[in-house]
């Protein structure tokens, strides 16, 4: 087993280890909460998952100038590992709220600010990985690509300022005894690692899914060397 | 500068005289937004004969038909260009890629506007909509929501003219990223014709803003995308 093999699944172990772990403090070491009881647990899924989409789509912003900049393919298959992953996590994220909303407020969804923020983010991002298939040249996909990367990370505060205007009832500080404290804090660890695992792992298989994709390009642009044997 | 605002003026005159000789792209989308006004005015309904319909309803509505026939005014423009390859030909003059940026967003804003002055009397007649509690809040913030909408419009029209899917893609680009726009100029109407609060600073600041931003960026980025 090569050493790249051997650390890739120490890595996943590690995170999986850790899942394990976290969800065992849910259960055994985390108080109940009063008012909402068992459900209130997912938020401790909720809020890493929420933070680390922010995290996923700054990177397809980074990656997005970085092609701008520099116009290597290796920034365009980053940048679409990153936006996979961010519409990934904000369903996650949308479907943990809706869950916590369901026994909050006794509806499944409600246009709350911070529920239509996060709509339109994950409606941003699945928007990015429906027009990548969409465009031929790989090229103009990259370029168009990377224009709505910066511009979609850009239009996310204006989002969060436009939804700001409605009523809102969603919680925006929540106080947590200690041991929800470090629950929260430990379920970062796992999460974060998740999403960064899944980020690289898409990138490499992008990368290797292009070098083919050119290789095969330019075996089918070789001229045939063979003669043409059987014909006289 | 004055050069600049010579090459762009030059333009959109162009853009606007193949407009007035063919009447293609104004025609069809106004024809689309009374359309849209029709269909969405049946399926919401005015809430039985004799009531009008609510004004943030009417303005929801208006929006639409915007958003539509925004599209459409941008692919057409664009359009243009491809044909018999004028686009090179723009591409060698020596034009500033920003000047033809201006000009295209100028160009644009001028069809929607048109747009707006049609469909606009015909939701408030159908509607009755009552546009006298706050006529220059509404005309303020359309106007900037369709500047911001026209300026990520232009920039993904040139950046997708070239691709196949050209219509359906554009659209699946451009709403999503103008939901800022739509998103606060409808809570501002709302404000404004059903609370019948005065036009916000904050929500003026926002839709600015997302104007002042996008114009900026697009601009930058329109050389970029033009590229074969």
């Amino acid at each position: 087993m090569s050493t790249l093999r051997f650390l890739t699944w120490g890595y996943w172990l590690l995170t999986l280890a850790l899942f394990a772990a976290t969800v065992t403090m849910v259960f055994t070491y985390t108080p109940v909460e009063e008012t909402m009881g068992v459900v209130q647990k997912i938020f401790y899924l909720h809020l890493p998952v929420a933070i680390n989409t922010f995290a996923a789509a700054a990177m397809v912003f980074i990656a997005s100038i970085g092609y701008l900049w520099e116009r290597k393919a290796w920034w365009d298959d980053l940048a679409a590992a990153a936006g996979k992953i961010t519409a990934l996590l904000c369903a996650v994220v949308l479907l943990t709220g809706m869950i916590w909303g369901r026994s909050a407020w006794g509806h499944w969804w409600t246009w709350s600010p911070r529920l239509t923020f996060s709509l339109v983010l994950f409606l941003l991002y699945v928007v990015y990985l429906m027009i990548r298939p969409s465009i031929e040249s790989p090229q103009r996909r990259a370029m168009v690509c990377a224009v709505y990367g910066i511009i979609a990370f850009l239009d996310v505060p204006l989002v969060y300022l436009s939804v700001k205007m409605m009523p809102d009832f969603h919680p925006s500080s929540i106080a947590l005894a200690p041991p929800m404290k470090l629950t929260l804090l430990a379920w970062f660890l796992p999460v974060t690692l998740l999403a960064a695992g899944l980020i690289v792992t898409r990138f490499t298989l992008n990368c290797r899914l292009r070098e083919l994709g050119e290789r095969r390009e330019e075996e089918a642009h070789q001229p045939a060397t063979e003669p043409l044997g059987g014909i006289a | 500068m004055k050069r600049s605002l010579q090459q762009i003026a030059l333009l959109v005159a162009k853009d606007l005289r193949i407009e007035a000789r063919g009447k293609q792209t104004v025609g069809l989308v106004i024809v689309l937004g009374v359309l849209i006004i029709v269909v969405l005015g049946m399926g919401l309904g005015t809430g039985g004969p004799g009531a009008p319909m609510s004004g943030f309803k009417s303005t929801a509505i208006l929006w639409v038909a915007y958003l539509f026939g925004g599209v459409l005014c941008f692919e057409k423009t664009m359009a243009v260009e491809r044909q018999d390859d004028a686009l090179a030909g723009l591409l060698v003059a020596p034009l500033d890629r920003g000047a033809l940026y201006i000009a295209k967003l100028l160009s644009n804003l001028t069809l929607m506007f048109v747009l707006a002055l049609v469909v606009t009397p015909v939701a408030i007649l159908l509607f009755r909509f009552d546009l006298s509690t706050h006529p220059w809040g509404f005309v303020i913030v359309m106007a900037l929501g369709m500047t911001g909408f026209a300026a990520i419009g232009t920039l993904f029209a040139a950046a997708v003219s070239s691709t196949r899917l050209q219509g359906g893609l554009l659209a699946l680009l451009v709403f999503p990223l103008s939901l800022p726009v739509v998103h606060a100029s409808t809570q501002m109407m709302r404000k404004m014709f059903e609370e019948g609060e005065a036009l916000s600073g904050g929500g003026l600041a926002t839709l600015l803003a997302f104007d002042l931003m996008f114009l900026a960026l697009s601009w930058f980025v329109f050389e970029l995308v033009l590229e074969p």
